[in-house]
Order: C-alpha cells, then structure tokens, then sequence
C-alpha cells in the first residue's frame, strides 16, 4: 500500500497511541476560522503527552482564544512512527483542532521548553512544509514565532524564527497576534519588532569574535541594541486558564495546576528560571482559591498541584493550603506540591496537604558538602534536612528523593564523595526512625550534571568533560552502595549538548540543521538520544561542541546572549561568580 | 444509595482512546457532573465503577455499558442528562437505569457474545466475502498470531466466531456482520476475521461493536435491541466464576 494515499484515519491505525493526533479532549476550543483576524497553531516540539503537560502553552491558548479575533489551535511533535507515515503519504503536519495543514495558519508559534527539542522545532517546520529558515520565507508562509524559556539565550535558534519573545507572553501574546494581523509579512515583522520583548533576528548579524559563544550580535539601522525581558506587571490579575484541557491519554502531569507564584528569590548561582524571571510575585490567596474553585469545575481533575519555582515560599501556603485541603479534602480531590524546601514547616505543610494521598517527598539540596552549597548559594543546612527526613518518617512517608548536581563550579573529589556520605548517613538515620518499617524505605538518588547557563552567575564557567563526570560518577556508584538507595543519572553526553546549545550562538544553528538532517529527532528521549550524530553534525559545521560546553569563558570578553537584557546585569553575575569562587555566600 | 447502568455509545474520534483512558475521562466527567458519587473506602478513593468488556482500538460502539454507584437516588434520567452534559463529543449516555437491588459490584462477566458490523473498502465482490466466510465458517480451526507484550502467541479463534454474513454496502464497500465471542474468558478480535478474509486492509475496515448480550451457546436468531438484553439478563442468578 506504499504510496498510496490514504485517509488520515486509516494512518491512525497504523502509528502508536493515535489519541495523540485527535482532538475533542474536553476544554479544547473550535472555533469558527472565518470570523477572526489571526490564525495560530501553537506547537510544542515534543510528544503530546510532555507538552499537554506544559502550563505556557495552556495560558496562550486560553488567551488567544478568550479573545474574538484570534483562535489557537494546537500541534505536537508527532512520534517517529507517525512521522514514518506523513512523510510516506507525503502528508503535511496538521493541528489537532480543525486538522488544517500548518502552513495554512497566519503563524505558528513554537515553545522553546529546553534545548534537546531544538531538532524536533526543525522536524516540526519540515513535516508542515514551511522553510526552514526565516530568510528563505515569503509572503505566503506562516510567520514562525518562538517564545518560552529559551528566549534567555535565541541564538541557537535565531535563523529559524521570524520573531522570538523574549520572556512572558500572557500579555505580549495579543500585541504580537494584533502584529500577525497585518496584512503583508513585511508590515507583521516591522510591528513585531516594535512590541517590548520581542526580537526579530533578521535585524542582527551575529559577529564572533573567537572559538566558542564570544561574539556580538550587532542591530542592523534602527534595531534596539538590546532586547529586553518581558514582564508581567501584575502577575496576581494577569490570565490564568482555569478552563484547562482534559487529555485522553496519560500524561506526565494530568492535574489543575494552580501557578501561586513566579520567580523565586533564593538565588541559587546555577538556576537560570531564578535569575531570569524576576521579580518575584506572588498570586494572592483569595485569587488563588477562586481559579481552584473554577478550574476543578471546569476539569473534573482530582488533584491540585500548587506551581512555583519554590512553592513553599510563598508567604500564605500555610493557609492556600489548609483552605484547599477544607474545601476539596471532602471531594476527593487531593493538593500536592512540586517539591519542597528541606525543612520540617515544609514537610508539616505536605503533612496538611497530602491526607487524601500520601505520594514521595522530593528534597533538593544539590551538592554534598555544606561549602559547595554556599558556593552555588544554596541555602539547605544539614540540619535542616535531618529535621525534614525526620518530620518525614515520623509522619508516615517512607519514600524520599534526593536531587544532587555533579560537576558543579568549584567541585572537588571531596565534595562528589560528600553525597555518598550525606545519603549514607541520612538512610542510617531512617532506618533508625522508621524500626519496624524499615524494610520500606527507599530513598532515590538523582544525579544530573551540571550545565552552565547563560543570564547566571555560573554562565563563564566550564562544564565538566565527559571522561571526568564519568569518573564522578563511578566514584559515586562505588561509594553509595546501600540496598535502600536507588541511584538514577542524567546521561552526561546529552547534558554536553544542553550546555553547547544553552551557550550556543547563532553558528550553532547550522551543527542543529546538520543532525536534524542525520535524523536527530527526540533528543530529551534517551532511547532516541544519539551523542554520536551530534559531534558528527557540529565536526560538519565545522565547530566544536566542547568549545562551547567545555570551556571557562574570559568574563572580560562579550557574550552571544549580551543583547538579551534578562535584568539581572552582567556586572552583578560577574560579582556573584567572583563570590562563588572565593567561597562565599550571597 | 443507588446502582445504575448506563448504555453508551463511543464513535467519532474517541475511537482512538482506549479503554482505560475511556474510564480516566469519564470519572473526570462524573466529577464535572459532581453527582454523589459513592467513593471506595482507604487511602486512595475513587468512584465504584464497572465496564462491559473492552473495545479494542480504532473500535466504534453503541451497546457499551458501565455502572456507578451513588450516595442518593437520583432519576435515572437525571443521572443520564447530568453526565452527557459532561461527555466529550462521542461519548454519549443513551441510556440509564436503576439496578433493582443494590449490588456491591457489577462486573457484566455475562456479557460474552459481541456483534460487530464492519464496512470494508474493497474490489472483492459481495458473493466472494460471503463464500470465504463460508469457507471460515467450514474449518475446524482458525489459528491467527497474537503480538503479546514479550511473545507471539498463536490462538484458535474459530470457536469464537459464532455467525457471520456479508452484504452489499455500496460505493465499493462490503458490510459484515460479525458474531464473535467476547469478554475475560477469550474472545475473537473483528480485525482478526477481516484480517482471515483477506478482503480488504484491516486497518482501513470500519469496525462498529453493535450489540453486546449474554449467553452464547444459543445465539437469538435475531439481534435483540441492546439495552433489551441487557434488562432480561438482569434478574438472572449469576453464575459462581
């Protein structure tokens, strides 16, 4: 039957979980395409069941298609199998809603979540039929917009983008629909440029200056030389869908997610979310019981996830939390929160909330040693993890997960032998609490490689060489060896190319387009992950993928991301990593 | 408290969503609907559903059947118009009723016989189906290869297959009409049959699950409407499993 053109519903039989490609999921919009002034298909560059789970994009389609003149429909990723069959019936990507090809949208607009979907925002633009680059689009081409945290550093993606939000896009998202509204591509792209936050790459050139992200991206006539960070002002008032969409299909987080708050001020040196989007604000309670009230309603969920970068935080959880658990206990519908601060008011509090279930407690104190913490200002004491595990086993929980980084700034032997010690000593201390039901203890033991990042104190310094975050990480297994504990790893050669395309400039785009080309597709999935066809893509491009993961860059030199104004200014980076390195705390 | 079965119908595209993402969607329905329901005792509580035996994929329905149990009586109507106000499109109650005497637990275990009518695109001539379902129908076995999670498993699914007739659908298509044994004790997939006939691909055969009744030894030699099966099944003792 190859070649023959089939029904789409006769492809749906052939490819794995076909529910990711329909649509009629409850709070799904279908809205009439004839009546409005701007068409977008908003598109997540992974497999439906990752980017359902992401709350942007639930926002800006809640926003776009609360307002008259705009709809939004949505596309995902399609799987390898699925792919295998578009491309053999030479079937174009099309959205979910109305099952109308991309390229008929007015725009398309792509979330940037994290770096390994670069391949599959490539693979997306292909399947829909859409040129890849931005300089290559004409009049009849969709406009392709990006946005999501990677507008902290564009340039990997620059070329490929007609227009990039840099930061949040509640508010910018209808400024930039009025801009798609216009009636040629030239006059889109000239509005496009005017909204606050918006950066339009083809009004920059990218000049390296050396091996690696040291370069300026310099603006053509009129360009801003810098673009700044979108904020949203009034964060407690601004759009918040409580009309969230229902999937069919299991995915990773299928719950009303209520975001209490954005930003965080704790200012650990290697969070780039916590230095970027800032200032803190907070959703008051008031709001907050109301969007619970309406979106329970409106999706039948039974749990009520409280989102924040440290949720824990927020001034009034203690009583968010004791009103939700008042109003929803008796429903059935359970409140759970992302992960917690190490310390007992946060395990009393998850002791409030977690009466319907009781699931595993997740604690992040990052680094082994009590001088490395302060060195990357991460602000959890020995005691204060003691008394949380504590507080945690004496309340029932026997289940605790661990989050440490390797390879950090600063990093010795001691302080990779410290996690050992620390976990060793904290499952001694567990089975001491729990006696009779020690057999159930499990402590799970994450350890991701550390990844420098631009807009953050730790953006000059080195990643770890591959050879050297191996060696870490046997020296852990070696030393961590307790039937309680369950170690997990981040691969460390997918880590390599989160750095090399979190600090990539705009030359990295061609190492991008060769391995998509090789068939890069789903890097974020192990299983699909090859490092192999990646140093082949960037040899071919004629770059080094270590010169932009590996190296310490000079602070005195200018940055490929310097034009992005994060508001957090290079001078004060430049000192917190100064004080990093001399050991200091904040 | 109250028991209830409720027929529904599954088509369009929720013929893609299988059957336990069927159940994830409808208790979120039901909680939508905050009808009273009755939730299980312990640490995790959910409501006390049942479901008539499972459709397999890419499969339309019009006699699939749940139940619920609920804190109040409410009218069956009631119940029935509360919740399609909460189904997505092609789920739709068509029916609802009270169980008379409450039951703990309703598992359809009786239900073990499925009609099926399946449209297939194809060149091959009504008479022609019809003679290979003959020849199907002739044959001692019928052996077809299932792909379990780990092995490949080779299963006889003739005593399954209890009737089956072909007839003229139009525009190039040739309707059947499939009596298959269902349910937990072993059953026929329609794919399979259509698969045997070697008529038309599988996977662009449209597969309708018509009626589903209890009792498979003596078919009825007409289909009875669904829900009436189902009611002259109520009453009867069930049988120790």
């Amino acid at each position: 039957m190859n070649g023959q053109i089939l029904d789409f519903e006769t492809l749906l039989a052939r490819v794995s979980k076909p529910a990711r490609y329909t649509n009629g999921e409850w709070n799904a919009a279908h809205k009439d395409g004839g009546s409005v002034r701007a068409r977008f298909a908003l598109a997540y560059p992974d497999v439906y069941e990752v980017g359902m789970s992401h709350l942007g994009l639930q926002v800006l389609y809640g926003v776009l298609n609360s307002h008259p003149s705009f709809l939004a429909e949505r596309v995902f990723s399609p799987w390898p199998d699925m792919e295998e069959q578009l491309r053999a019936h030479g079937l174009p990507l099309m959205s979910l809603e109305s099952r109308t090809p991309l390229r008929e949208f007015d725009a398309i607009g792509i979330t940037l979540p994290y770096e390994l979907t670069y391949a599959n925002v490539l693979n997306l633009l292909d399947l829909a039929g859409i040129p890849l680059r931005a300089a290559d689009r004409g009049e009849g081409d969709p406009l392709v917009i990006g946005g999501g945290v990677g507008g902290v550093n564009p340039e990997p993606v620059a070329e490929f983008f007609d227009a990039i939000l840099v930061g949040e896009g509640e508010e910018a998202i209808l400024e930039i629909a009025e801009a798609v509204a216009s009636p040629d591509r030239a006059t889109a792209l000239a509005r496009l440029a005017e909204i606050e936050g918006v950066y339009v790459p083809s009004r920059y050139d990218y000049v390296p200056e050396g091996d690696g992200p040291l370069g300026r991206v310099l603006p053509w006539d009129g360009a801003p030389e810098r673009i700044p960070w979108r904020v949203v002002e009034d964060f407690d008032r601004s759009f918040f869908p409580t009309r969230q969409l229902v999937p069919f299909l299991e995915t990773v987080h299928a719950r009303v997610t209520l975001e209490i708050m954005r930003g965080c001020g704790r200012g650990c040196r290697f969070c780039q979310a916590g230095m970027v989007y800032r200032p803190r604000r907070l959703r008051r309670v008031e709001t907050l019981l109301q969007q619970a009230e309406e979106a329970v309603a409106a999706t039948g969920y039974d749990e009520i996830s409280l989102l924040g970068f440290s949720s824990v935080d927020h001034p009034d959880i203690g009583e968010l939390a004791e009103r939700l658990v008042a109003r929803f206990g008796p429903e059935g519908v359970g409140v759970s929160l992302p992960s917690l601060r190490a310390d007992a008011f946060s395990v009393a509090l998850a002791n409030t909330i977690q009466q319907v279930r009781k699931s595993g407690l997740t604690f992040a104190p990052e680094a082994g040693t009590a001088r490395l913490r302060a060195a990357i200002h991460k602000h959890v004491t020995e005691d204060d993890l003691f008394a949380a595990a504590e507080a945690a086993f004496s309340s029932g929980w026997s289940r605790l997960k661990l989050y440490f980084m390797i390879g950090l700034p600063t990093e010795t032997e001691e302080d990779v032998l410290g996690i050992a010690d620390l976990v060793h000593r904290l499952a001694g201390f567990a089975r001491g609490a729990l006696r009779d039901r020690r057999g159930r203890l499990q402590l799970g033991v994450s350890v991701s490689s550390f990844v420098p990042k631009p807009h953050t104190p730790f953006q000059w310094a080195a990643q770890d060489s591959l050879e050297s975050l191996g060696a870490k990480q046997r020296l852990l297994q070696q030393h961590l060896r307790d039937r309680s504990v369950k170690l997990s790893w981040t691969n460390p050669e997918a880590s390599a190319l989160e750095a090399a395309f979190s600090r990539g400039d705009r030359r990295v785009s061609r190492a991008l387009e060769c391995a998509w080309r090789r068939g890069a597709r789903f890097d974020a999935w192990g299983e699909l992950f090859q490092f192999a066809r990646w140093q082949e893509a960037f040899a071919e491009a004629g770059l080094d993928l270590h010169d932009y993961a590996n190296a310490a860059l000079p602070t005195d030199r200018p940055l490929a991301w310097d034009h992005i104004a994060c508001g957090v200014e290079r001078q004060l980076l430049e000192r917190e990593a100064a004080r990093a390195l001399a050991g200091e705390g904040a | 408290m109250a028991q209830y079965v409720c027929r529904y119908r599954k088509g369009g595209e929720l013929r893609w969503v299988g059957h336990l993402d069927l159940k994830r969607t409808l208790e979120r329905a039901l909680r939508r609907a905050a009808l009273p329901l009755e939730l299980t005792q312990g640490h995790n509580p959910h409501p006390k559903l049942s479901y008539g035996p499972p459709m397999p994929m890419g499969v339309t329905g019009e006699a699939e059947v749940f139940s619920l149990h609920l804190r109040e009586a409410l009218p069956a109507d009631n119940v029935k118009e509360r919740l399609n106000v909460q189904l997505p499109a092609g789920f739709e109650v068509m029916d609802a009723w009270i169980v008379p005497g409450y039951k703990r637990r309703e598992t359809f275990g009786e239900l073990d016989v499925a009609e099926y009518r399946v449209t297939m695109p194809t060149a091959v001539s009504v008479a022609e189906v019809q003679e290979r379902l003959q020849a199907l129908l002739a044959r001692d076995q019928l052996v077809v290869t299932r792909r379990g999670e780990h092995e490949e498993r080779e299963i006889d699914v003739r005593p399954m297959l209890l009737s089956a007739r072909a007839e003229e659908a139009g525009e190039g298509r040739v309707a059947l009409h499939l009596r298959l044994r269902t349910g937990s004790h072993g059953g026929a997939k329609p794919g399979e049959i259509v698969a045997l006939l070697g008529a038309c691909d599988p996977e662009a055969a449209r597969i309708h699950r018509a009626g589903l009744y209890a009792g498979a030894e003596a078919p009825p030699p007409e289909a009875p409407r669904p829900q009436t099966a189902l009611r002259r099944t109520w009453g009867r003792p069930r049988r120790g499993h």
